[in-house]
């Protein structure tokens, strides 16, 4: 093992090849996973930040939260139901946002909401709005006074909050009201009724989330009651995104280990004589394959650190818009399976390390 | 008179492939006494190579006994038969000895490294070793910073290491200059003697067979004087 | 190339071993490139696909159809333009419908028909585009869903339409949801139904054909200066400034970048590493006469071939996924239009980067032949 290490510290050149095409690998494997999680986050901050338990939808809107249609009268049902301890509203309206003196119109998601949660304040006053941290990068302040729509409905940032995007449009989350005169001034064409709610936010008092969802659907006997996760998940374009950006970074850890095992058979390769000479001097081939896996899990774990150095510096230098988002637990599962993929890699030279025999470090025949 | 570094009694050696058979060992017959120095020669394909590979157990023999000092190696595996060559045999090989990468001094140690039997005793040898061997200053080298005697002497060194009974070397000396060679002719014939150590030494080169203590052909597989 | 074909042959194992590395990458970018750019299709394929070069948006939507809505006066204002062949309204939004006997997401794209057909789909493959209101052509992929040619689809709500599918076309999908085109009319009952308490029913945008010989972009800039509140864009702008599909686009581009740099690097060291270990008998070969050119020659021939071997293997492994995965959730198919590209920089790149390896060759001094340099160690 020891020698293993020191052909490593001392020979880093042969390695090159290698380790170059790992560290490459890594960036792409960030800048995939980065890309997936950036793209996640960004359009799913909204629901994530409402602490919901359960969403209800109206039975014939998909699972959409903007064709969704929810009466008071539905609402209160859903209220009445055991285990139900907290229902809230909730509208959405995709516009575009005015910001004053700047030029370029960014794109907004007004959200009308009762609850507030952990990442929420309550409800401001109306004509008022916490916006997203998104606009406060394009250039909003508090105080700032949006012009929101073709209409130009006005509402004063009183406050921003952090992760409440949807569908990568920033979130501006008002009281029930405001929204509904934003729907009606700027798509009148979208309206819902008095009162009404495209869909409900539900906070369970601590029963079975489950069992509650099937009551609630029970007794209104034309909802769709959604778990949180659910209700992410069928936000247009989330599973698609995660199954594409899943396959192809799957993809590529399995290229990256057998990137590594070409190579590493390479390096065997070139190693014959050595390890026949090892093997004639009493080295078991247990011991030059341990050798060849410890070589490989040194070069994964340091073209993980370059790679995760590089990609940590190209990402200042990225332009804003790229909903680029380094996670740590990204980082973690990248290391673990380029690790994994680089052992794999190693272990195909297992076969060849075996069948070289002894006898063939003696001279130049018979 | 303890028992003899090496000990063949009939050994054959036969290799076929298709209808061809080709016989490169025939009743081989030899002794190697624990000090004494044997020197091998004969022509390419004679079957040096052979003797050398089944004497150093890295080789089994088709028919005939193997004995290496006082240990019959007839029926080992695979296994047994590499830590035995760990233990008791010494290897100076004519192209590949010396780990590219490693000082002399590591050169020596690599062995009990790998078997994970590297303590405080082995280290010592090591450096007395390399002192005995005129290689003090040097053992911090790796081998591209030595000279091709200094080299040699590593080798030389290395086999040593393990304590063994026999050692065998194949030409040690094809690759240097006459004055270059007797030293190391002068170092091994000293080794064995000193150590008790038997050793057989491949060699096509005249100029240093008077260093051994007997001097054996070896004609298409048969050895012509016989133990 | 005596010299190059008879290394590769000798040493079939090393040069196979790298061949393989390459069809991985290849296979790797390749399968990336299919698979990414499928999920942008799945996108916008409907506004790539329809047959209007220009489109006009409303001035506040940030490009986004979603977003954007006409009123009746903009668009006769749009069709008022000089250069403006014909205007017509498209109308666009996503409802739920019944097909296949599930309730699934569908999005209608409606368009006059009784006018020139402006905003038609492009690549109709089977059947034939709708005639009357109540007719659509559908999104290929979406065949099995219930949307295949004679399903009769339907708009949830009080009154919505029943829609027959007459005719399929590929990559016409609209946010990764079955998509149709249908009359404008039928757009609009589909409107009413799933709000049943809106006020009007308005365009989305406003598709135009220009006249014969006027430039696009001049058009575009026309028509946003003549008409009160719209933004004119042309196809491809449209396309490319759908939310998210730009910075998508970008990001995908880098990440591409980034496997070519792996092929570029591992051919450049691994022919680089070749040439080092070969430096005595190239040297050797030099000292007898052999001239420079000839030895750069056979490294290029050789990184050709391994470049070849590899695409070969690359695409190969791409032909044998897309045959696993045809029908499936993701399918990964190849275009001829960037595969070739593809392939043909990757062997470019892999080129520059032997540049290293012939830097070397260049430098070897044929006097160094005479000098004796000792014993060889492993």
């Amino acid at each position: 093992m020891r020698v293993a290490i020191r052909e490593l510290v001392r020979r880093p050149g042969r390695f090159s090849v290698v380790g170059g095409a790992l560290v490459v690998l890594v960036l792409l494997l960030l800048f995939l996973g980065g890309l997936l999680d950036g793209l996640y986050l960004n359009s799913t901050g909204a629901v994530r930040a409402l602490d919901a338990d359960a969403v209800v939808f109206s039975d014939d809107a998909r699972r959409s939260f903007l064709r969704s249609e929810i009466s008071p009268d539905l609402a209160e049902t859903v209220a009445s139901v055991e285990g139900v301890e907290r229902v809230g509203g909730l509208g959405f309206a995709l516009l575009g946002v005015r910001i004053p003196g700047e030029e370029d119109v960014a794109d907004g998601a007004v959200v009308g909401y009762e609850l507030g949660s952990s990442e929420l304040p309550e409800p401001p006053a109306p004509g008022e709005t916490y916006a997203d941290r998104q606009l406060a990068e394009d250039g909003a302040a508090v105080g700032d006074e949006l012009l929101v729509g073709p209409a130009q409905v006005s509402l004063t940032i009183v406050g921003f909050v952090d992760d409440t995007n949807y569908l990568q449009q920033a979130g501006l989350w008002v009281e029930p009201g405001t929204w509904r005169r934003v729907l009606a001034e700027n798509r009148p064409d979208a309206l819902v009724a008095d009162g009404a709610f495209q869909s409900l936010v539900v906070r369970i008092d601590g029963a079975d989330a489950a069992e509650v969802r099937d009551r609630i659907d029970e007794a209104t006997g034309g909802t769709d009651t959604l778990s949180d996760d659910g209700a992410i998940g069928a936000i247009p374009g989330i599973s698609e995104q995660n199954a594409t950006f899943t396959a192809v970074i799957g993809v590529t850890v399995v290229v990256a280990g057998l990137v590594v095992a070409l190579f590493f058979a390479l390096l065997t390769l070139e190693r014959l004589g050595l390890y026949a000479v090892l093997k004639a001097f009493g080295g078991s081939s247990r011991t030059l394959v341990l050798g060849v896996i410890v070589q490989a899990v040194v070069v994964a774990v340091t073209a993980f650190v370059m790679g995760g150095a590089l990609t940590v510096g190209l990402l200042q230098v990225v332009p804003g818009e790229i909903p680029l988002q380094l996670e740590p637990s990204r980082a973690v599962s990248t290391l673990v399976s380029v690790t994994i993929a680089a052992v794999v890699g190693g272990l195909v030279s297992l076969r060849r390390i075996v069948r070289i025999d002894p006898a063939s470090a003696i001279g130049t025949g018979v | 008179m303890s028992e003899p570094a090496l000990q063949l009694d009939e050994v054959r050696k036969i290799y076929r492939s298709g209808e061809d058979v080709v016989v490169a060992l025939d009743h081989a017959s030899l002794s190697v006494a624990r000090d004494e120095l044997v020197a091998l020669v004969g022509p390419s394909g004679s079957g040096k190579t052979t003797l050398l590979s089944i004497a150093g157990a890295l080789l089994e023999p088709t028919e005939g006994r193997v004995v290496v000092s006082g240990t019959d190696l007839t029926g080992l595996s695979s296994k047994q038969r590499t830590s035995f060559r760990g233990q008791e045999i010494g290897f100076v090989f004519q192209a590949v000895n010396l780990v590219p990468f490693l000082t002399a001094r590591e050169n020596l140690l690599v062995v009990a490294e790998m078997n994970g039997t590297l303590d405080g005793d082995t280290k010592v040898r090591a450096d007395r070793l390399l002192d005995e061997l005129g290689l003090g200053e040097r053992s911090g080298n790796q081998p591209g910073a030595l000279s091709g005697g200094e080299r040699q002497r590593v080798a030389i060194g290395r086999a040593l290491m393990n304590e063994p009974r026999l050692v065998l070397f194949d030409e040690p000396t094809s690759s240097l200059d006459t004055q270059l060679g007797e030293q190391v002719m002068e170092l091994i014939r000293g080794n064995v003697k000193e150590r008790g150590v038997g050793g057989i030494m491949v060699t096509h080169d005249a100029r240093m067979t008077h260093h051994a203590d007997r001097t054996i052909e070896i004609v298409d597989g048969r050895l012509d004087v016989p133990a | 190339m005596l010299l190059a074909s008879r290394e590769i042959l000798r040493a079939k194992v090393r040069f196979g071993l790298l061949a393989g590395a390459v069809g991985l990458l290849v296979f790797l970018i390749l399968f990336q490139q299919a698979l990414l750019g499928g999920l942008v299709t799945s996108f916008i394929g409907a506004v790539d696909n329809q047959d209007a070069p220009v489109l006009v948006f409303n001035e506040q939507a940030r490009r986004n159809v979603e977003g954007s809505f006409l009123r009746d006066d903009q668009v006769e204002a749009v069709r008022g333009v000089a250069g403006v062949a014909a205007a017509e309204p498209i109308g666009e939004a996503t409802y739920t419908v019944e097909a296949g006997g599930e309730l699934v997401d569908g999005v209608l794209f409606g368009y006059p028909l009784d006018g020139p057909g402006l905003g038609a789909p492009t690549s109709l493959t089977e059947g034939r585009l709708p005639t009357a209101p109540g007719e659509a052509v559908a999104s290929a992929a979406d065949e099995a869903e219930g949307f295949a040619i004679g399903d009769v689809v339907r708009v949830v709500g009080d009154g919505g339409p029943e829609i027959e599918i007459v005719g399929r076309g590929e990559d016409l999908r609209w946010s990764v949801a079955p998509t149709m085109f249908v009359d404008f009319s039928t757009f609009e009952q589909a409107q009413l139904a799933a709000n049943p308490e809106a006020t009007a029913v308005l365009p989305s945008l406003v598709a135009v054909r220009p006249a014969d010989g006027v430039d696009l972009d001049v058009l575009t800039d026309r028509i946003d200066e003549s008409v009160d509140g719209v933004e004119a864009l042309t196809n491809d702008e449209a396309v490319s400034s759908s939310p998210g599909v730009s910075a998508v686009n970008q990001s995908f581009r880098i990440i591409l970048a980034l496997a070519f740099g792996v092929v570029t690097l591992v051919v450049a060291f691994f022919f680089l590493i070749l040439t080092v270990q070969k430096a005595k008998p190239l040297t050797l070969l030099r000292a007898v006469g052999a001239p420079v050119g000839y030895l750069v020659g056979n490294l290029v021939a050789q990184i050709v071939v391994v470049m070849l071997v590899g695409i070969v293997i690359g695409i190969g492994l791409v032909l044998l996924t897309g045959s696993l995965t045809t029908g499936g959730a993701i399918e990964v198919q190849l275009e001829p239009g960037t595969v070739v590209p593809t392939v043909a920089g990757l062997t470019v790149l892999a080129l520059v980067g032997g540049l290293a390896a012939v830097r070397r060759v260049l430098r070897i001094e044929p006097i160094r032949a005479t000098v004796d340099t000792g014993s060889e160690l492993a």
